[in-house]
Formats: structure tokens, C-alpha cells, sequence
């Protein structure tokens, strides 16, 4: 029985009460988290007089576009954007599919192997990735795949991959095995049911996993800069990095304008997917 | 009288469709990884430098470097550095995640979209663009760290300068590590927290227990899983992180007494070009790192025997 | 079940083709070079001076592309050793001055001895570029371009004090002390802006009183910063700083970059390359000059770093090509151009009167040991510096320290 209707009136204006501090530590807590990106978007819009001010500005009382406009047209900005939208939708796209069949492998059948391979997923997820740079760039440079898109994706894969098998096998797991039964009374096989219940049951699951893809995918810089020497195959991180590479000057206000836009894209995929997300991470691992 | 299934080829395919379906990521992993890898642990027992690495030949040393690297005082240092760093990063982000997480729960609805957006947009935001913006707020000529914390009184912190010891300088990077790491934990947790019986809170509430009692007896248990995966991730991640000590402290700083491991394989390795002690450092920084998880990922194994 | 695991591979298969096909693969034709210069290159100014180039090259080789790839400082030399490990490094490479040796010690490129003669200007190349080209008696690079520091100031500031420019370090430190009586209400002014580990100051100083930072020994290096010349200079520097300076004594010269502190108008002057004129904002731009800092020497310039970048074609690259494009790079025409956007051109007999030029006639460089980029890596020099100005070592201590870590890391 609920607790809730038998609460007299008094508690129940004290847990509003209670709700006003909570939600005032709530909108203290926002505007300490979010203050650095605030930072980042309020200096785009800053004049370069008030970037460099010996007082910070909050927000500039002449905002101004320059700095968007210079950093698109910075040589390679739209390459780069289309580089970096085909480099992170092929590797979310194949982590999900190769690692879900390889997961859903692990999880139903016993097969020799299975153990060392899952603890093979796990032990190339704690290798340092510094020290395989060199050696992934000479393998590349054997299949002809360097200062391509798809050297990149392919070493991209090698870190996703592990981290997806290893999930989806503990969401797989997770499913209680009186649906599969249920599902095989139906006469079908037993591939047929698992894909059939499994799918929608472990959607939320992919969700999390392409997530994981997608991060890696937008924010990697070593390999990326590494593996792609013309500027017009660069990545989004690669081409920021221009910004400060040079010796001579920095250009703060361009930086941070170009950093606002190539964010747009990866807050809206966030925004889109950040319930199904926080789901799917947690629905397998509990039951497991 | 038993009956002996027929070895058909129907049952030789049956029996071959895991294989068939694990081959995809076996030949994608070994195909990029799988020369690295020995290449890897080949060079650790060689000598290779610029000129072996422009000649493509080394010359064996047998277990020279690992020798040299264990008897590397600084390594040492390292080592121990690290893993005070990982320990103070990986409970920082673990307890503040958690926490902010319970907060969402007792949030109004607004509040809650609110906070979760702005979670959000922190955990966008690339590690690369996160510490220019980090840097840019420490500055020490005009940044805004130093303005508030004089405006607010704190102290004199004019034009104070953030990176003067090594403790500071790691100081920053736990903040920018744990700052950006709070997200992927707070959504989590939130969404196991949802997972949680309401009827037993409530049944708690009323038999008059503590809302800390309630938390330890009800809600701990049932995140206990959630929690292991978190932990055990950050303990993997942030041992080995690289980028963000190395740009943040900047490369005309990093030095023996600042080194976190990822770093220190970076500077003695790659840096030096000393190829074969960097691969003799990865391979010590990976046992470390397994060994760390032995436990947890002993379970995640065990766990398809549980029924 | 199977069938979609087949169609999902395909898919994916399909995908990866598509990629493979749309992506541009790296230039492996023989009739096209790779070029890599540095982003600083890319600048508006800067780049018709490439194309250029280019387009010169292409005269004497219709049919040859150039294929010009810019590259950041931060990770160029590791891209380069991972292109030298995988087979495709590129046919010429522009190569800061100071990590020349490691590279030429280890024999990553051609030889261009015989060639020497038939690049422009060769028999009048400015020395102290040159001789970071050359080792074991052969040339492996050809000089580009190079810059010295100066100070640059505030011409208001400076006639309010009734200043005029110095031509000794003690006339300057007079100038300073003024500066900072006249100015003494802002908080955080520095009458010259230094950063404390800025070593390429620091080391100036110590050239001035004739130290040094290493010298080879019947074939092996040892540290001298602890001679006594060196302490002078040492010494000369810490009493210099904290005289004239209000910068962080433990931050390099990046953080924050001294054009932004001059741009707030918490700088009288500072110390750093001629190009800093650039950015010092449009409050100051009018008000903004240079001149040679000065030796303790009355009318001497204070030996200057040399900084700069010669041009190498790395081992496997097609030589002759190289050779031809670098020559169209670093002809007269090239290098007159290169001179007119602030640089210092790699001949004398292009060298005018600028602050920039005549800053460079007396110069000083880091110690030619295949380890020294170790040295600058492990921060040594800007640790001794800050062990210095924050008073934790003595001088002594501090060079000594130094100048044993610098002997075991160039010999090891």
C-alpha cells in the first residue's frame, strides 16, 4: 500500500518544502557543471579586445561573428565535418552490428574458446594505446590504408569492439530465459527466437554501445592525426589542433568558435539518445 | 537402447555457427591488432631506436629493458604517483556521479531536464576542445578562476599560478578528469536507481528507517552491479589516461615529477623514440592494470553460470 | 537468423568500400611528391610564397604534382616516425633547426653533399642556420628561414619616462626600473615581460658572459652550466628578472603568450621573436616598436637564439625531384619573399637592417648531440629555472643539478 495517501497534509507541504532546497542545489550544481562550455560558447561571440581583457567579460556587450565566420572558412572546415560524419556513423554502425553477433555468440552457446576470448576482449581494453601507434600505422601502411577514412575506422573498431562484446554479452545474459522458452514453443529455432524476443530487448543496449562507438569515434585525436596526412582527410579534433599548432600566434576567439560548432553535432545525437541510453546500461547489468 | 545422434551436416553446421559468428570481430581485431600486438612484445626485448626503426631492424636484448625500466627509480615514483591518481579520480567521480544522481531523484521535473541537459552538454563536449577551455579559465594573467575566487573573497588570488607544483598541476587534471567523467556515471546510476523496487523504499520509509539506512539496506544492493562496471571502467581508464595531464600541464612541464603513467610511456617511449623500453613499459603498465581487475572480471566471466 | 547476419555483413562490407573508395589514398604514383611544411605556412601571407614555388617547380617538371601537406609542431616528428616505420615518409620535410641531429644521427636522411653547390646562395647560406644542415662532415639540410628575438616595446611609455633605447644591459635595466616607479599603481606590470622558464632568455644571458650549455669532449658531452662564466650568466639573469619582470617565475612563454599580456597593457616591452608585433592589439599598434636587446657589452646585441627550419629529403624519397623543388623554394625570388613577411632569410646577401637582422649577427645554439631533444623534452633547463627564481636551489645547486642531468642524457 502506498505511503503516499496516508501522509497527512503537513508532511506533504514539508516535502515541497524540502524540494525548493533540493532544486536550488539542483540549478547550483547546473551552473557549476556547465560553466566552462558556457565559457567556451560566451568567448565564440567575444570581440578579440574583450578575449584578452585583464577582467573576464561574462558576456560580451558586442558580440560578434567573426570568429565563426573565420573558423568556417579555415581551409578544410567542411571536409573535415563530412571526414568526421562518415568515420563516426560506419564505426557505430559496424561496432554495433559485428559486436552484437559476436555477443550474442558468447552469450548462447558454448563453444571452446569462449572463455579466453571474452577475457581477450577485456585485456585489449587495458592496453595503452601510445604504444601501439607506430605498429598500427606500418600494418596500415601494408594494406595500402594509410591517410585513408577506412584505416581509421578499422583501428577505431579495435578499441570499440571490445567494449561492445563485452557489453551486449552481459545485456544477452541478462534476459531471462523463460521468454526464450516461451518464444521456442512457437516451433521456431532457436536463432529465430532469440533474434525475434532479443532485438527489442537489447535495443536499449545497442543504444548504449553506439554511444560508447560514437564518443570514441568524435573525440579521438592520436591515431586520427597520425594515420591522416592530407588536410582534407582530417577529422574534426585533427583540424581543431591546427588552431595551436602553429608557432606563431593563437587565434583564441576562432578557436573556440570552431570548437561550438563541431559540438552541435554530438550534444544533438546526445540529446536524441540520452534517455534510451541511461535504460539500456542499466536494464541488463541489474538482473546480471 | 540409446540412440546416437547421426553426425549429419547439419550438426556439423550447427555446431559451427558460434565460430561463424564471433569470425567478424576475430578478423577485424586480428587483422589491425594482431601484428601490433607481437610487435609489441618483440620490441620490448630489443633495443630500437630511430635509427633500428629506419633500418626496420633491432637487435635483441633479451629482458635488458624491463630490467632498466624496474630498476628505474622513476618508475617507481610513477607508478605509485598513478595510482594515488586513479584512486582519488575514480572516488571522486564514483561518489560525486552517485550523489548527483540521488539529487536528480528528489529534483521537480524542470530542475531535472535542466540539470540532466546540462549533464549532457559537459559530456559532449570533446577532451581536446574541454582542456583549451580549462586552460584558458586558469590562465594565470586573466583567467576566471583567479577572478572569482578574488571577487568572492576567497584570498588573493590575483594571477596565481595553477601549474607551479606538481600537486597542482594534478590538482587541474583531477578536476577536468572528474569533471568530464561525472556524467557517464550520473545518468547511469540514475537510470539503475529507477531500477530499484519503489515498494521496498517505501516499505523501509514507513517501518521508520533513516534515509541513510535506506540507501545501505534498500538501494545499495541493487546498484551494486551498476556500480562494480563503473568503478572498474574508471579504474581502467583513468589509469592509463593520457591526453589530458599531457596538454593541460603542457609539454614544457611534464617532467619526473609530474609523470602519470600514459604520460611517462608517451615521454620515455615515443618522445626519446626508444621504442623497445616503451613497449617493455606498456606491456608492465598492462599486467598492473589486470592484475587491479582480476576480481571483477573473474565475475563478469563467471556470469553466464548463474542461471 | 543467418540470412541477416550474411545481409548485416554485406552491408557493412558494402560500406566500408564505399568509404574506401570516396576517401583519398596516400600518393604513391612516381610522378607526384609529398611535401610536408609546417602550418605556419598555411597563413595567408605566407602560403603564395609555396604555390609559388610550386608552380616553378612544375615548370621544369610538367606532369609532377606537388602535394604540400602542412603539419602542426606538436606531433610532426612522431607522424614522421611512423611514416618512416610504415614505408611512406615524405620527399621533403621541413624540420625545426634544434631537432635536426637526432634525426641526421640517425641517418633518416639523403645525403646532399654533392648537391650543395647548385642550391641558391649556397656559398653565402647564413651560418648559424646552416650548421644545424650539416653532420659528420655531409649536408643533410638546407636552410629555410630563421628568427631571432628582440624586444619589442611601447614607444609612449617609453618617451612618458623620457627613454631612450638602450645599447647596454645596464642602460636597459635602468629603463626598467623607471618604467616600473612610473607605472608602480597597475598591479602585475612588468616594464619587460619575461616568462620565468623561458630558457631561450635565460640562455642568451649566459652566452652573453660566455658560458654554455654543453660542450663534446674528445667525443663525449658534459654539461658546463656550472662554470663559473655560466653562473654569471645565471646569476645576471635571476637579478635581471626579478628586476624587470612580473610574470609567473614558473610558467613557460606560451602560457600566457606575452603579445596577449603586452595586448592588456600590463607590459612595457617584452622579449621574444620579431613577429610578436603582430598581435599586440589595436590599442597598442600604433604605439609599438623593436629593438636589439642589448649585450652587457655597451653596444653589442646580446647574443640572440637562432631559431629557424631547414628543409631534408628523408631516406626512400625520389631525390632528384626533391632536390629541384627545394630549389625553387629557397631560390632568391623565394627567399626575397619569405624576407618581406618578417622573416630572416637564409642568406647574408639578402640580409637587410631590420631590429630582426640585426639581432641575428651575433647568435648562440642549443648543443649539436643527437640527445638533445631528450634534454628539451625532460624540461631541464626550464626546471633549473624555476628552481632558480622561486629561490628553492641557490644558482650553484640549481646548474649543477642541470648540468649533470643534461651530461647523462646527451651521452646516454
Amino acid at each position: 500500500m502506498s505511503s503516499v495517501s496516508a501522509a497527512p497534509h503537513r508532511s506533504r507541504s514539508r516535502r515541497r518544502g524540502r524540494r525548493w532546497a533540493w532544486d536550488l542545489l539542483g540549478i547550483a550544481l547546473f551552473v557549476v557543471m556547465v560553466f566552462p562550455v558556457f565559457w567556451m560558447i560566451s568567448t565564440a561571440f567575444k570581440p578579440d579586445d574583450e578575449i584578452n581583457g585583464l577582467t573576464p567579460t561574462w558576456i560580451s556587450t558586442a558580440p560578434t561573428l567573426d570568429h565563426f565566420r573565420d573558423a568556417i572558412n579555415r581551409p578544410y572546415f567542411w571536409d573535415t565535418v563530412q571526414n568526421t560524419l562518415i568515420i563516426v556513423l560506419v564505426s557505430v554502425a559496424a561496432s554495433i552490428a559485428l559486436a552484437f553477433v559476436a555477443a550474442v555468440a558468447l552469450a548462447k552457446y558454448r563453444f571452446t574458446g569462449r572463455k579466453v576470448f571474452i577475457v581477450l576482449m577485456i585485456g585489449i581494453l587495458m592496453l595503452p594505446p601510445a604504444g601501439l601507434i607506430i605498429p598500427i600505422y606500418v600494418v596500415l601502411a601494408r594494406y595500402g590504408l594509410t591517410n585513408t577514412l577506412t584505416g581509421v575506422i578499422l583501428t577505431y573498431l579495435t578499441f570499440t569492439l571490445p567494449f561492445a562484446v563485452w557489453t551486449l554479452r552481459g545485456f544477452i545474459l541478462g534476459i531471462p530465459k523463460e521468454l526464450e522458452e516461451a518464444a521456442m514453443v512457437d516451433g521456431s529455432s532457436r536463432l529465430g527466437a532469440f533474434v525475434r524476443i532479443l532485438l527489442p530487448l537489447v535495443a536499449p543496449g545497442l543504444v548504449a554501445t553506439s554511444v560508447f562507438a560514437f564518443i570514441t569515434a568524435w573525440n579521438e585525436y592520436i591515431f586520427a592525426s597520425v594515420i591522416l596526412t592530407d588536410q582534407a582527410n582530417h577529422t574534426t579534433t585533427v583540424w581543431l589542433s591546427y588552431f595551436l599548432g602553429t608557432s606563431r600566434n593563437v587565434d583564441w576567439g576562432a578557436l573556440m568558435a570552431a570548437s561550438t560548432l563541431t559540438a552541435i553535432p554530438v550534444i544533438v545525437f546526445f540529446l536524441l539518445v540520452q534517455r534510451r541510453i541511461a535504460f539500456g546500461l542499466t536494464s541488463g547489468a541489474v538482473r546480471g | 537402447m540409446r540412440r546416437r545422434r547421426p553426425l549429419s551436416l547439419q550438426s556439423v553446421a550447427r555446431a559451427s555457427v558460434p565460430y561463424l559468428l564471433v569470425a567478424p570481430v576475430v578478423v577485424v581485431i586480428g587483422a589491425i591488432l594482431g601484428y601490433p600486438l607481437y610487435r609489441l612484445v618483440a620490441l620490448s626485448f630489443q633495443t630500437y631506436g630511430l635509427p633500428e626503426l629506419i633500418q626496420r631492424k633491432g637487435e635483441w636484448i633479451g629482458i635488458d629493458n624491463y630490467r632498466s625500466v624496474l630498476g628505474d627509480s622513476v618508475f617507481w615514483d610513477v607508478l605509485v604517483r598513478t595510482i594515488v591518481f586513479t584512486v582519488a579520480n575514480v572516488a571522486l567521480t564514483m561518489v560525486l556521479g552517485t550523489l548527483i544522481a540521488l539529487l536528480l531523484v528528489q529534483l521537480s521535473a524542470p530542475v531535472r531536464v535542466l540539470l540532466t541537459a546540462g549533464l549532457v552538454l559537459v559530456w559532449a563536449m570533446p577532451a581536446v576542445v574541454a582542456v583549451q577551455v580549462w586552460l584558458w579559465m586558469t590562465n594565470f594573467q586573466n583567467g576566471v578562476l583567479n577572478h572569482v575566487l578574488t571577487e568572492l573573497h576567497v584570498g588573493d588570488y590575483f594571477q596565481h599560478d595553477w601549474y607551479a607544483s606538481p600537486f597542482s598541476q594534478l590538482a587541474m587534471v583531477t578536476l577536468l578528469i572528474v569533471w568530464a567523467a561525472i556524467p557517464f556515471v550520473t545518468v547511469t546510476v540514475y537510470a539503475g536507481l529507477s531500477q530499484v523496487p519503489r515498494e521496498l523504499i517505501e516499505a523501509a520509509q514507513i517501518d521508520g528507517a533513516s534515509p541513510l539506512r535506506v540507501f545501505r539496506d534498500v538501494t545499495l544492493p541493487t546498484l551494486k552491479p551498476i556500480l562494480l562496471i563503473l568503478t572498474s571502467l574508471s579504474i581502467i581508464w583513468d589509469f592509463g589516461v593520457f591526453a589530458q595531464p599531457y596538454l593541460l600541464i603542457g609539454a614544457s612541464h611534464v617532467d619526473a615529477s609530474n609523470y602519470l603513467m600514459g604520460v611517462y610511456i608517451y615521454i620515455e617511449g615515443y618522445a626519446h623514440s626508444d621504442y623497445g623500453r616503451g613497449a617493455a613499459i606498456s606491456l608492465l603498465m598492462l599486467l598492473m592494470v589486470a592484475a587491479l581487475s582480476v576480481p571483477y572480471v573473474r565475475r563478469m566471466v563467471r556470469m553466464e553460470d548463474t542461471p | 537468423m543467418r540470412a541477416r547476419i550474411i545481409v548485416a555483413a554485406v552491408l557493412v562490407g558494402a560500406a566500408l568500400a564505399v568509404v574506401a573508395s570516396t576517401a583519398s589514398g596516400g600518393t604513391t604514383a612516381t610522378n607526384s611528391i609529398t611535401v610536408w611544411l609546417q602550418v605556419d605556412a598555411q597563413a595567408p601571407n605566407w602560403e603564395p610564397i609555396v604555390k609559388a614555388a610550386n608552380a616553378a617547380f612544375q615548370k621544369d617538371h610538367p606532369g609532377v604534382a606537388v602535394n604540400v601537406q602542412y603539419q602542426t609542431w606538436g606531433n610532426h616528428l612522431q607522424k614522421f616516425d611512423a611514416a618512416l616505420a610504415g614505408g611512406n615518409a615524405p620527399d621533403v620535410i621541413e624540420m625545426g633547426n634544434t631537432e635536426m641531429t637526432k634525426y641526421m644521427a640517425a641517418g633518416a636522411f639523403q645525403d646532399l653533399t654533392s648537391e650543395r653547390a647548385s642550391f641558391p646562395n649556397s656559398s653565402s647560406w647564413l651560418e648559424g642556420l646552416a650548421a644545424s644542415g650539416r653532420f659528420g662532415g655531409k649536408l643533410y639540410g638546407v636552410p629555410y628561414y630563421a628568427g631571432s628575438r628582440v624586444v619589442t616595446y611601447r614607444t609612449d611609455l617609453f618617451k612618458k619616462a623620457g627613454l631612450k633605447v638602450p645599447t647596454s644591459l645596464a642602460e636597459l635595466t635602468a629603463a626598467a626600473k623607471k618604467l616600473a616607479r612610473q607605472n608602480g599603481d597597475q598591479k602585475g606590470f612588468s616594464p619587460i615581460y619575461i616568462a620565468g622558464t623561458d630558457w631561450y632568455v635565460a640562455m642568451s644571458f649566459v652566452a652573453d658572459y660566455g658560458g654554455s650549455i654543453a660542450k663534446q669532449v674528445s667525443g663525449k658531452w658534459k654539461g658546463t652550466l656550472a662554470s663559473p662564466k655560466s653562473i654569471a650568466g645565471l646569476t645576471a639573469y635571476k637579478n635581471f628578472f626579478q628586476a624587470v619582470s612580473r610574470a609567473s617565475k614558473t610558467t613557460d612563454e606560451t602560457r600566457p603568450n606575452p603579445y596577449d599580456v603586452y595586448a592588456q597593457g600590463q607590459a612595457g616591452s617584452m622579449i621574444g621573436p620579431g613577429w610578436f608585433s603582430c598581435c599586440v592589439g589595436d590599442k597598442y599598434k600604433g604605439l609599438t616598436a623593436q629593438f636589439v636587446m642589448p649585450s652587457k657589452t655597451k653596444g653589442q646585441p646580446m647574443p640572440g637564439f637562432l631559431g629557424g627550419s631547414d628543409l631534408a629529403v628523408p631516406v626512400g624519397a625520389s631525390k632528384a625531384l626533391a632536390v629541384d623543388w627545394i630549389k625553387a623554394y629557397t631560390s632568391t625570388a623565394s627567399m626575397t619573399a619569405l624576407r618581406g613577411i618578417g622573416n630572416i632569410p637564409n642568406t647574408t646577401s639578402l640580409l637587410g637592417n631590420s631590429v630582426n637582422e640585426r639581432a641575428a649577427k651575433r647568435s648562440w645554439f642549443v648543443p649539436t648531440a643527437k640527445n638533445w631533444v631528450n634534454v628539451e623534452n625532460g624540461n631541464i633547463l626550464r626546471n633549473m629555472l624555476a628552481q632558480i627564481l622561486t629561490g628553492r636551489l641557490t644558482v650553484k645547486q640549481a646548474a649543477q643539478s642541470a648540468s649533470d642531468n643534461i651530461t647523462s642524457v646527451l651521452n646516454s
